[in-house]
């Protein structure tokens, strides 16, 4: 005999009973269930009615005072008798007091003894007070709550009477307004029951026979969660439904086997309209009503239509309806046969509910109810995707669009819902489900662009994620779809439409790149895609989800279908290749699983020659000349070409005429918008180039034979977004390939890049661009790659010569960074000729110096010596050393170069150095002042290059040097400046050589110039400083000097320097002039200390010289005792800087005398 | 605008690649692009410092360089059946066998020369795994035939006392079909061409084709027809007739002299030359009408060769040059 000893009567303790039992504790502690061999029946350790029905297990202090039912009855026997009697509601709380001192087990015994008196309480006829009623079902719960019910009549009696609590009494024929206790008390009371009710008893509740005894209950239990106000009797109500269709949350039901089921489902059927309606007008209720009856009418509506419409009841469901024994005729009427029609009927019946419900409760305020609503839709998937199949429309739309939901638990129960559908490939294996999702699919596609333009970003981001959730749900069935031409037209057109960018931002076209042609930031950010504005939305989400929807497509579909697509919409207008292009990189990263979200696995993994296949035909499309080469520029330098490149392009390339009479099509005027355009369609292709890389990894290396060359000379775009989207795709391939550097990936493919470079060098459109790519190359490599550019350099150098007039600019560029490279690779031996010199200066310095600290008589002798073969050099009459005749021999010749053929070769670089400089020649005289500035320019890397070969420059500087005197004394002040630079620099290298000619030809127009402009930046205010010509002023002063020196120049010349520099010592004179004009003479102290005091001291003399003997002459000079003027601080700086350095060492003095 | 006007005269076509990075002068090439997919087609060169270039034409790079003639100029590479096989002949008097299979790169065996001229020697498979080799001889006249990989000689053919044909300048090894005799076409320093029975040693029959020295010469033996060049302006095709006699069968002006080498593809239907003038000249081989001039090179073309792919599509022209550099074409199309 099993006994339920594990409740006691926890829930029903009166205040006086608490007391007692804690007093009783000690007394009795083994405790009930301790009984032997009164074990469980089932475990029921949280059963119980809500509210009062809760156990308070083992934590418990309330314990049984008698435990044997004899001991039991003896102390309820009083009470029962009592309340026979009369039925108070003063004796059932006595009874129900001393329920609370009886064991479970004892009750068990002595169930339907107590029961009676209760029972016939409720059915004694005639009005009874309410208050009694509640009592009586309440003491009557408190009982069923600890014991089971045993007996089938007993259960189905209860259950009737309890019923007929709530039931409007026959006499006043309308609903008795009960009083809330009451009814909730009945509810509970019957929730109780039906979990009190043993074993097999609950199922004789559900025979046929019951069946109008089940559906008063229902339709009670339907009317009180209707109708009621309180929130409390509503969701009682609705739960104890659920326990009544035996669809209970706790775990302890028994599990009903096939056939019962089946059953039960048949009986069920018969209320299902009542139910499903009910319930629907119950959860699209006031929001009022709180959330909690939502979510339990929400729950109660898929438990029960997921149990009628099972798919795999409805599979066993007999051809024809069953004859019930006769008796049961009438009964039999009104069973329902779950037949083929009735469950299409009914389908389409709840098909229209559900809608309801979906439209009300996806937008709930409340997250919980919508939670249920996910737990709704994988219900009915699990249990009814065959039955109500017509449904699911709604039911996905509304579970995927719940993906997307502002509550993280409700988004991740979805999401793991979807997973599950995924995992168990109910779509897949569910060919109607299929089609039901790409229908879905196709009537979205079909209205998206529409709500692409109406709905607002938000409704966009729903929308949106609706469709993405299709394509997930569909995974590999997408195929089916895309395999339809009209679906996947509509869906790529919707895509195209959307993805429509904005291109009336003028800014991306005015944007230059200013950067300076430095080398190429290392740590340029990989993968950072340029921010793009779409015509259609703004929010940066919903531009996610639609890189997400074409990924999921790349990832599931067929790849070579969907390529061939998106190409051909590519193709076809230009109004849709940007998008295209768009969908595409995102295709290929979704195909290789890249940053996708999918709910399954593909079924087939991916190919990777077929995704390289792919990607090379892009590729090829992309970077072919009527894509890759747009207006991007109106510039006056760079349009032309381009533009004169698309021509050819077409020319050329006789391309399938689609493409071709696109570009062909009369030329639009270039409006900004054009340019704007094509602007982005480089940078998406770029991006796109970035993403193949990523996505072939390795792989790619193999496509940077085609690819690098394209993209380095986007790097080298004027356009900034261009060049910097194109430098983001450089650090993707460097990513993508395993280089650690731009500077790497560029070394190491260096010849693939040659190859580039030197095959568009041979079509002078293509010049400008290949020329940039050489120029980007070269900054970036080291002297290992002169070997491989030389030709290519040579080629540039041929080009040139055919097109100086056009391309003159261009190539300049090249030749500028050619050199540049070039003294950077090869240049150092150069600087350490130069210290040689300047400590062959310094050393005769100071010979002079010490000599006169102290003068003996052999160093005066010594002195007169050198004086007179300083004289002598200074008059170009030079003694016999060999290297300087040697310098001087080619002067003679008009054709030195022919004196090279004995000599060892040089090496290539300067040999580039002299062909490089020999255009330089040519260009000097060029018309456009640019060229000339970029000329000088290069011309004094030639020099600088060629600086160790000084067989080689001197016969090119004899040729230069006319063109360079022009530019010198004859020219724009701004090519004075370069061409006085270059002078200097030719000055560091070839003194002897230029000396004269610098004195005939440039010496005389400097110094007049200098004393002409004198008097202009003497009386000038400050605004002076930002002319040209104080420019020009002092840059001749600050170089004047050191070239002097440098060249050794002749004591006239130093004279005609000095003369034209002194005014500069002026006070009135710009500060900054005057400490140019400063460094001239401490330059000139160098070569001539003597002369330069003397004429220091012409001007000022601040002290006199006693002569060291009487027989001397005493010293005289004009400087003397002349009152101060305008020159006198300077000079008396100077001379005692002269002072200075005569006095100190050597050393510091030359330090303190070179010009900063 | 011109853009629609007739078509004009096609721009002069680029090459499709160029390969840098021999640092000598090229000298000779030879494909190996016949292999079923997973192979990578090959290119090998043979330049002035005496090293054999193995050039991957998908990456465009050098996968190995071979280093067997002591830095002296190889003028002749071939490979023996597959590309494992090479064989490669040098200044340095010395004809190497290699073995290149499984990344392996030594010289198997070597045959000197003694030869002290540039002529390329002649393989001609005559069965599985057997090949007959005809080579310039240490004597000035002299052509030797050898069978490999044995080395066993053959027979050597001199010419008749007072020839007077000077050194064998080129040189075609052939048969008519498998089996039959093999027969050798020589040209000869003094501008003739002579085809010699090889395995009786004797001259079948001798044709003065040019007043220079004969640098280059193709047959074609299912048209028997086969052309010269030589230093002057002059291509010549000749045919041999029933009788083994071969006759002048046309000449062909060029603009410019010099004709360091000529290959008919071998489709037979056109043929490349490679100029002194540093260009390389397509002609269909029936009629010999120019089709293009392929101008890139800076410097002489020594070499064209045609490549063996199994798709015709693919097919490209490789033409080495003085200037260091190989450039490959795409004709195919044009053709």
């Amino acid at each position: 005999m099993s006994v339920r000893g594990t409740r006691d009567f926890s829930h029903s303790v009166s205040p006086t009973s608490g007391e007692l039992c804690g007093g009783a504790a000690s007394a009795s502690l083994p405790a009930p269930s301790g009984l032997p061999g009164l074990a469980p029946a089932r475990p029921r350790s949280r059963a119980g009615t809500p509210g009062t029905g809760r156990a308070c297990g083992s934590r418990s202090p309330v314990m049984a005072v008698f435990d044997t039912p004899q001991a039991a009855f003896g102390a309820l026997r009083p009470v029962c008798v009592q309340l026979t009697r009369t039925q108070t509601v003063e004796n059932v709380r006595q009874l129900q007091a001393h329920l609370a001192g009886v064991s479970g087990a004892a009750l068990q015994e002595l169930q339907e003894y107590v029961l009676f008196p209760l029972r016939f309480a409720l059915r004694v006829p005639g009005p009874k007070q309410e208050r009694l009623v509640q009592s009586l079902v309440q003491c009557i719960s408190s009982v069923l709550a600890a014991t089971c019910v045993k007996k089938q009549e007993l259960l189905q009696e209860l259950f009737s009477e309890l019923c007929t609590c709530l039931a409007p009494s026959p006499s006043s024929g309308k609903a008795a307004p009960l009083s809330e206790e009451l009814k909730l008390a009945v509810i509970q009371a019957l929730h109780t029951l039906m979990h009190s009710a043993y074993g097999d008893v609950i199922l004789s509740l559900y025979q046929p026979s019951t069946l109008p005894l089940l559906g008063f209950a229902v339709s009670l239990l339907l009317t009180l969660a209707e109708q009621e106000k309180a929130k409390q009797i509503k969701i009682s109500a609705l739960e104890c439904l659920q326990v009544l269709v035996l669809q209970c949350d706790c775990q302890e039901h028994r599990h009903l086997d096939e056939d019962e089921a089946q059953q039960c489902g048949d009986l069920f059927a018969s209320f299902l309209p009542g139910i499903s309606i009910t319930l629907s007008r119950v959860i699209a209720g006031d929001i009022k009503q709180g959330h909690k009856t939502t979510v339990s009418a929400i729950r109660l509506f898929y438990l029960i239509v997921g149990l009628v419409m099972a798919d795999k009841q409805l599979a066993r469901v007999p051809k024809n309806k069953e004859k019930l024994p006769v008796e049961h005729s009438r009964i039999s009427e009104l069973m329902i046969h779950r037949g083929p029609d009735w469950t299409k009927s009914t389908a389409e019946k709840l098909s229209l509910l559900l809608h309801k419900v979906v439209e009300s409760s996806s937008v709930h305020p409340h997250w919980k109810v919508r939670l249920e609503l996910v737990e709704l839709v994988h219900h009915l998937l699990q249990n009814c995707s065959q039955s109500l199949v017509d449904s699911f429309s709604h039911l996905l739309k509304a579970l995927v669009g719940l993906v997307n939901d502002e509550n993280s638990e409700v988004q991740s129960r979805c999401n793991k819902v979807l997973q599950g559908i995924a995992e168990q490939r109910i779509v897949a294996q569910n060919r109607a489900l299929a089609d039901v999702l790409s229908e879905n699919l196709h009537s979205l596609a079909t209205a998206l662009p529409r709500l692409m333009n109406s709905q607002d970003d938000m409704g966009k981001v729903s929308t949106l994620s609706l469709l993405l959730g299709y394509l997930k749900l569909l995974g590999p069935k997408i195929n089916i779809v895309l395999n339809s031409v009209s679906h996947l037209q509509r869906l790529s057109k919707a895509l195209v439409q959307v993805l429509e960018l904005d291109v009336t931002d003028v800014k991306i076209v005015e944007a230059r790149c200013s950067r300076p042609p430095g080398p190429l930031q290392q740590g340029v950010q990989k993968g950072r895609h340029q921010k793009k504005y779409f015509r259609f939305f703004m929010e940066e989400k919903v531009f996610q989800l639609l890189q997400q929807v074409c990924r999921v497509l790349g990832y599931y579909g067929n790849l070579y279908l969907l390529v061939d697509h998106f190409m051909g919409l590519y193709n076809e207008s230009g109004l849709y290749r940007k998008q295209a292009a768009m969908i595409l990189n995102e295709l290929v990263t979704g195909a290789a699983g890249v940053g996708v979200d999918f709910l399954q696995e593909r079924g087939v993994p991916l190919n990777v020659d077929d995704l390289k296949g792919s990607i090379t035909s892009i590729l090829d499309e992309y970077m072919d000349q009527a894509n890759w080469y747009l207006v991007t520029s109106i510039d006056t330098e760079e349009g032309s070409p381009e533009q004169s490149v698309q021509h050819l392009g077409h020319s050329v390339r006789a391309r399938e005429a689609s493409s071709s009479v696109l570009l062909l099509s009369p030329e639009p005027p270039v409006t900004t918008r054009t340019m704007n355009s094509n602007i982005w369609q480089i940078c998406i292709q770029l991006e796109g180039v970035g993403c193949f890389a990523a996505v072939l990894g390795k792989e790619f290396r193999l496509l940077l034979l085609s690819a690098l060359y394209p993209v380095l000379e986007k790097a080298g775009d004027r356009t900034l977004l261009i060049s910097e989207t194109a430098l983001g795709t450089l650090a993707d391939i460097c990513e993508a390939c395993g280089y650690n550097s731009v500077q790497c990936l560029i070394n190491e493919n260096s010849d693939y890049l040659v190859n580039g470079i030197s095959l568009n060098l041979r079509h002078l459109a293509h010049q400008p661009r290949a020329s940039q790519v050489l120029d980007t190359m070269l900054r970036h490599s080291d002297a290992s790659l002169l070997p491989l550019v030389e030709d290519v350099i040579q080629e540039v150098l041929s080009a040139l010569d055919q097109s100086y007039n056009s391309q003159a600019s261009t190539f300049l560029r090249v030749l500028h960074s050619v050199m540049t490279a070039l003294v950077q690779w090869f240049g150092t031996p150069s600087a350490e000729e130069q210290q040689r010199q300047t400590d062959k200066g310094q050393s005769r310095a100071r010979s002079q110096g010490q000599q006169e600290v102290t003068m003996t008589s052999q160093e005066l002798e010594r002195f007169f010596l050198d004086y007179v073969s300083q004289k002598q050099i200074a008059d170009g009459d030079l003694p016999d050393l060999e290297e300087e005749e040697a310098d001087e021999v080619p002067l003679a010749k008009p054709e030195p170069s022919s004196d090279t053929e004995g000599e060892a070769p040089m090496p290539i670089h300067a040999q580039l150095a002299r062909d490089v400089m020999e255009r330089c020649i040519h260009l000097l005289s060029d018309g456009s002042l640019r060229v000339r500035l970029k000329v000088l320019d290069v011309l004094e890397l030639c020099v600088t290059m060629l600086h160790p070969h000084g067989n080689h420059l001197l016969p090119m500087a004899h040729r230069v040097w006319p063109a360079l005197v022009t530019r010198l004394i004859n020219d724009d002040p701004l090519a004075v400046l370069r061409a006085f630079k270059v002078l200097c620099t030719l000055g560091q290298t070839c003194g002897d050589f230029l000396r004269q000619r610098f004195s005939k030809d440039v010496l005389p127009k400097l110094t007049s110039s200098l004393l002409s402009q004198a008097p202009v930046s003497a009386r000038a205010g400050p605004v002076y400083s930002h002319t040209l010509a104080f420019k020009l002023q002092l840059a001749v002063l600050q170089g004047l000097g050191s070239l002097c020196e440098r060249l050794d120049m002749g004591e006239s010349d130093l004279n005609k320097v000095a003369d034209a520099c002194l005014i500069y010592l002026s006070a009135k004179q710009p500060v900054k002039l005057q400490e140019a004009a400063q460094s001239v003479f401490l330059h000139l102290m160098h070569v001539d200390p003597d002369s330069t005091w003397l004429l220091l001291s012409e001007v000022c003399c601040p002290e006199g010289y006693e002569p060291p003997h009487a027989s001397l002459r005493p010293v005289k000079l004009s400087g003397m005792g002349r009152p101060r003027n305008e020159l006198t601080d300077n000079v008396l700086l100077l001379l005692q800087r002269l002072q200075q350095q005569e006095g100190t060492g050597p050393g510091t003095s030359t330090q303190e005398a070179s010009p900063s | 605008m011109e853009k629609f006007s007739a078509p004009m005269a096609l721009p002069p076509p680029d090459p499709q690649f160029v390969l840098r990075g021999t640092s000598a002068a090229v000298h000779t090439l030879h494909f190996s692009c016949g292999g079923p997919e997973p192979d990578i087609p090959l290119l090998f060169s043979g330049s002035e410092n005496g090293f054999i270039h193995v050039w991957n034409l998908k990456t465009h790079r050098v996968d190995s360089a071979l280093d067997g003639h002591g830095r002296k100029s190889v003028y002749c590479v071939e490979t023996m059946g597959g590309k494992d096989r090479l064989l490669s002949q040098g200044r340095d008097q010395r004809i190497c066998l290699w073995d290149l299979a499984e990344g392996r790169t030594s010289v198997t065996d070597s045959v000197f020369t003694e030869h002290v001229g540039f002529c390329r020697c002649s393989l001609l498979k005559v069965a599985q795994g057997r090949w007959l080799m005809a080579m310039a001889a240490r004597s000035l006249e002299e052509v030797q035939i050898l069978e490999l990989p044995s080395k066993t000689s053959v027979c050597t053919l001199k010419p008749e006392v007072g020839a007077k044909l000077g050194m064998p300048m080129c040189l075609k090894l052939w048969q008519l079909n498998c089996g039959s005799q093999p027969v050798l076409l020589a040209g000869y320093e003094d501008g003739s061409v002579v085809l010699w029975n090889v395995s009786m040693g004797k001259v079948l029959s001798k044709l003065i084709c040019h007043q220079e020295p004969v640098m280059s010469l193709d047959f074609d033996s299912e048209k028997a027809k086969g052309i010269s060049g030589s230093s002057e302006k002059v291509l010549s095709i000749w045919s041999l007739n029933e009788q083994q006699n071969l006759q002048v069968y046309k000449t062909h002006e060029l603009v410019n002299a010099g004709v360091s080498d000529i290959t008919i593809r071998p489709d037979k239907k056109i043929l490349a030359t490679g100029g002194w003038d540093h260009r390389i000249r397509i002609f269909g081989w029936k009629k010999l009408k120019p089709l293009a001039v392929l101008d890139y090179h800076t410097a002489t073309v020594h070499c064209v060769s045609f490549s063996d792919h199994s798709i015709p599509r693919e097919r490209l022209l490789a033409a080495g040059s003085k200037d260091q550099r190989i450039s490959v074409w795409s004709i195919y199309a044009e053709t």
